[in-house]
């Protein structure tokens, strides 16, 4: 940064030719990453764009086989469903626990879930899977019986999301300076109205994007959902049971690209273009909501 | 009792054989030290010294460290400020702060100097109008904003800023402020016109301030104390500190020669 200020002219040879080697490769990382996005978005338009159309999105799988007709109106649906129980579970706990970790940061039990959450961060998605199977789906399992069902996999989607809510609301906490913090304390302010009041209006775009973090990851699993819900070509009416399964879009590209037909492999590689844009389109809307509130901070509070 | 006069100065808070640890570290050692009603009291000292921490022990700002903990006595009008049954907050009402760097809230310039009333669950608008244009009139900032008391507090210059959190302190009727070194972010015009307001409050407030400008706590104090390594070395009248010290290291640190 600060050698851009400099004069150049004075520079020697070996700091320009440094410069000039660090501005290439700087050129070339940058290349790198954004290369796959692009090659992301093209590959899945270029093989998925015979079956892109409005009605894509809003008509069912039909056909033989299923799916060859229609659209992914399930797999959005069913998607739209588990994001929600997952989102009822862990967002309140995971707040929760943000906020406890946070306050509480050097007690022994606030140590233990630091250390739990990021050992949880680290359980590989399949083994969420199959846990969640013998918990709430099968009926020789431990718990609930559920069979494969939305309420199955949105569960375990959502304590998926839980560690990862939790992780990013302690850490949006801590970044609010703490002479705010101080400032209201020393007007005899509680804890409880300090938190209320300002620590969370203050880390709120923080915590709005852990929330989104762990959305996101709940969109693009399919390993969990392989042992708890399996698919759905339709709209279940329940959330257990033996009908209760919901449709989802990373499953349902996952299945489609298995099935020995050229026509499912275009639809899934258009539902593909679908769920990249939804990621994208998320994180932009989160990004811009974050830009929008600290300007409205900055003009009215 | 005597009759209270001014030649007689009333103790507000009175610190004896008080001592403060963070963990191992000792930060103070076995103060004995009197702050007198309406009167301006000025710490000063070399950094590290432990100005801040003695200040910060009379609201227990520094209860919030986990491993600060204090020894010996420390009273305000007379109860323990580290009694077994105060509740902190409550202190906090009583004796307020305002800190070396500005900190208004991301709110508006109003909703600032209304917050401490709000948390005490003041919620008529007449009310708080009233307290907030007080304060501000207090703080000598009701001329600058009057016109954009719903406007943003970060709008404000650094100066502005600080007497805006002076108005937050006073809009909740403490009965002792403390300054840690408020003018030591700001330019010497915006200094000025804190002292300024300071003279202005003395009359109804008990004043303790941190500074690290010498100057600054002979124009303003009555009082002057220097602290050196946790200890205090010499607490006089500030005319006294300053033209007659007793202690020779007080002397050495006015003078300049160390420090
Ligand atoms: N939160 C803390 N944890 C541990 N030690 C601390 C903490 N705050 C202060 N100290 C230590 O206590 C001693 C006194 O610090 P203090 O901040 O009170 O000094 P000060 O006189 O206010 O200095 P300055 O003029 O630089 O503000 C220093 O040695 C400091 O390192
Ligand atoms: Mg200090």
């Amino acid at each position: 940064m600060a050698e851009n200020v400099l004069p150049e002219k004075g520079l020697s040879l070996y700091r320009k030719v440094r410069n000039a080697l660090l501005g290439a490769l700087t050129a070339v990382a940058f290349v790198l990453a954004v290369t796959p996005l692009l090659a992301i978005i093209y590959v899945a338009y270029d093989r998925g764009k015979a079956a892109l159309s409005l009605s894509f999105l809003t008509t069912l799988p039909g056909g033989f086989p299923v799916g060859i007709e229609g659209g992914i109106a399930n797999g959005i649906v069913g998607s739209l469903i588990l994001i929600v129980i997952a989102s009822l579970l862990s967002v309140p706990v995971g707040v929760w626990a943000g906020l406890y970790l946070w306050d509480q940061s050097h007690t022994p039990l606030a140590k233990a879930t630091r250390l739990l959450s990021d050992l949880l961060l680290g359980v590989p998605s399949v083994i969420w899977g199959v846990v969640g199977f013998y918990v709430f789906s099968t009926n020789t399992g431990y718990g609930f019986h559920w069979g494969f069902s939305g309420l199955a996999a949105g569960l375990t989607l959502g304590f998926i999301m839980i560690p990862i809510v939790t992780r990013v609301t302690e850490q949006a906490l801590r970044d609010v300076p703490r002479s705010y913090i101080e400032g209201a304390l020393a007007l005899g302010a509680s804890r409880f109205q300090v938190v209320r009041g300002l620590a969370i209006p203050a880390a709120i775009t923080g915590i709005g994007t852990g929330i989104l973090l762990g959305v996101l990851n709940v969109l693009g699993q399919t390993a969990p959902l392989i042992f708890t819900n399996y698919y759905n070509t339709g709209i279940p009416k329940n959330l257990v049971g033996s009908n209760g399964s919901v449709g989802d879009l990373a499953m349902q590209i996952f299945i489609y690209i298995h099935e020995p037909s050229k026509g499912l492999h275009v639809k899934a590689m258009a539902a593909a273009l679908v769920l990249t844009l939804i990621v994208l389109l998320l994180d932009m809307g989160i990004r811009l909501l974050a830009w929008g509130s600290r300007k409205y901070a900055q003009r009215m509070g | 009792m005597e009759p209270e006069s001014p030649a007689f100065p009333v103790p507000k808070i009175e610190v004896k054989n008080f001592s403060a640890f963070y963990g191992k570290t000792q930060a103070l050692h076995n103060v004995d030290f009197t702050i007198y009603e309406r009167k301006i009291t000025a710490m000063i000292g070399p950094s590290g010294c432990g100005k801040s921490t003695f200040l910060r022990s009379l609201n227990r700002m520094n209860d919030f460290f986990l491993d600060f903990r204090v020894e010996g006595s420390a009273t305000l009008d007379g109860e323990e400020i580290y009694g077994p049954a105060v509740n902190p907050v409550l202190i906090r009402q009583r004796v307020g702060m305002v800190f070396q760097k500005p900190n208004p809230f991301q709110k508006s310039i109003f909703e600032n100097v209304a917050y401490g009333l709000r948390i005490q669950g003041v919620k008529s608008r007449s009310v708080l109008s009233d307290i907030v244009e007080k304060s501000l009139k207090a703080a000598a900032l009701w001329d600058e904003v009057k016109d954009r008391l719903n406007g943003s507090a970060f709008s404000l210059s650094g100066g502005q800023q600080q007497r805006l959190c002076i108005a937050r302190a006073l809009a909740v009727e403490p009965e002792v402020i403390l300054l840690d070194e408020p003018a030591s972010a700001l330019d010497p015009i915006s200094t000025a016109r804190i002292e300024e307001l300071m003279q202005d409050l003395k009359d109804r407030y008990t004043i303790a301030i941190v500074t690290h400008n010498m100057q600054q706590a002979a124009r303003v104090s009555d009082r002057t104390a220097f602290f050196l390594d946790g200890t205090l070395v010499e607490v006089n009248d500030t005319t006294k500190i300053f033209t007659n010290p007793e202690d020779p290291r007080t002397e050495d640190y006015i003078t300049g020669r160390f420090g």
